[in-house]
């Protein structure tokens, strides 16, 4: 049996996904990631998740956002002057949000 | 046990010399034990059952070897070096107890886990007997290894949950237990009863070989009793001296330097590259602990 695994690099942050262990159950599945994905990186948690119990969509199913232009949805498309503090705000949010994946 | 109360050393300066023969021999029966172990435990590096199992038993040697440096580290402090420690040291100075230097049979895997079983249990309740003990250097180190043992205790028992849970696992199981359960009962055994009794009398360690090892069979046998294991009992003799041995100890005990042929074998595949290059000295490539 397959469990996927998931871990935390500090208290706070996200559980990201980072590989699975092989186990038969989910005490031994927790032992064995302990080992596989917590010894050689920060780890402040880890979670198992049998593989068969994740749910999936992906892009040959879906249209993620729909297929027509929807950029109302963000706030910066509105280009009223001067801008409203909170769309100010809100677009200083998003460009460091960019920014930031760009980054990563 | 009354010096236990007010005295403390708290360096290798403070001792005299009955204490320094004590410390000594209780630290080279800590730190073989964990070293000689380790070295077993990595013949099962690409050999265990599945990746996962292969690579905590590697995880776990490298924590036994750590803790075999950590004692050994302080060992130094009475002018030892890693060469006379290990590399140089002949096979029957080690006082390591014929537990661990067995070999495994080809895929014997229930002996490995029950190997680890026995003798993380007796780590274990040795650990605590030493966290109040009158040497600092061992009090000290106590928590770190502690913080490690856990996780090997829980391997072992849950594994053994899991063997013994079907006829043919727990046979495997029931065998390794039969096969290694008198050789388990050396680690209780003194290395020299003169300085076993100063370890007590000094409060180096809390508590005696014998109360260590009451303890220590009533945990493993409550546990295997509990997965369908039986667990011989304690035959002990009427008569003794100063320390009870039990009448089922097998014939080479380990810890008064008397070992198995085994040992001689792996010591030399241990030691090969050292001796194959001439060495004189030991590779380090990280800083000590502490």
């Amino acid at each position: 049996m397959i469990w996927e695994v998931f871990r935390q690099n500090q208290a706070g942050d996200y559980h990201t996904h980072c590989g699975n262990v092989h186990a038969p159950d989910r005490e031994m599945a927790l032992l064995f990631a302990e080992v596989q994905h917590g010894r050689r990186k920060p780890t402040n948690s880890l979670w198992v998740v049998p593989q068969e119990e994740i749910g999936e969509v992906d892009t040959e199913d879906a249209k993620f956002g729909g297929t027509t232009n929807k950029s109302y949805r963000f706030a910066r498309t509105y280009n009223v002057e001067p801008a409203a503090e909170e769309v100010e705000a809100s677009e200083k949010e998003l460009t460091e949000a960019e920014r930031k994946r760009g980054e990563a | 046990m009354a010096a236990a109360d007010d005295a403390t050393f708290a360096s290798t300066d403070d001792l005299d010399e009955a204490e320094q023969e004590a410390v000594q021999d209780l630290l080279f029966r800590l730190a073989d034990d964990e070293l000689v172990l380790a070295e077993r435990y990595t013949e099962w590096q690409v050999r265990a059952p599945t990746l996962e199992s292969d690579i905590s038993m590697a995880n776990i040697a490298q924590d036994e070897l750590g803790h075999a440096r950590l004692w050994y580290e302080v060992l130094k402090g009475f002018g030892y070096d890693e060469t006379d420690l290990i590399w140089e040291r002949d096979a029957d100075d080690f006082r390591h107890s014929t537990l661990v230097e067995q070999p495994f049979a080809e895929g014997d895997w229930a002996d490995a886990i029950v190997r680890a079983y026995l003798y993380d249990v007796a780590e274990d309740i040795q650990l605590h007997a030493l966290k109040n003990s009158t040497f600092e250097p061992i009090r000290d180190r106590v928590g770190k290894v502690l913080g490690e043992e856990d996780y090997h205790l829980e391997y072992a028992t849950n594994w053994l949950e899991r063997l013994a849970a079907d006829d043919e696992g727990r046979e495997n199981v029931q065998d390794a237990v039969d096969r290694l359960y008198p050789y388990a009962l050396t680690l209780f055994e003194p290395t020299d009863e003169e300085v076993e009794a100063t370890i007590v009398e000094r409060g180096l360690r809390g508590e005696d070989l014998v109360e260590l090892r009451d303890t220590w069979h009533d945990r493993v046998s409550d546990f295997l009793e509990s997965i369908g294991i039986e667990v011989p009992g304690l035959d002990l003799p009427d008569q003794y001296d100063v320390h009870i041995s039990p009448d089922e100890l097998p014939e080479h005990l380990g810890r008064d330097g008397d070992h198995t042929d085994h040992w001689e074998s792996l010591l030399d595949e241990m030691t090969e590259a050292y001796d194959e290059l001439g060495r004189d000295y030991a590779t380090h490539i990280m800083d000590d602990d502490e």
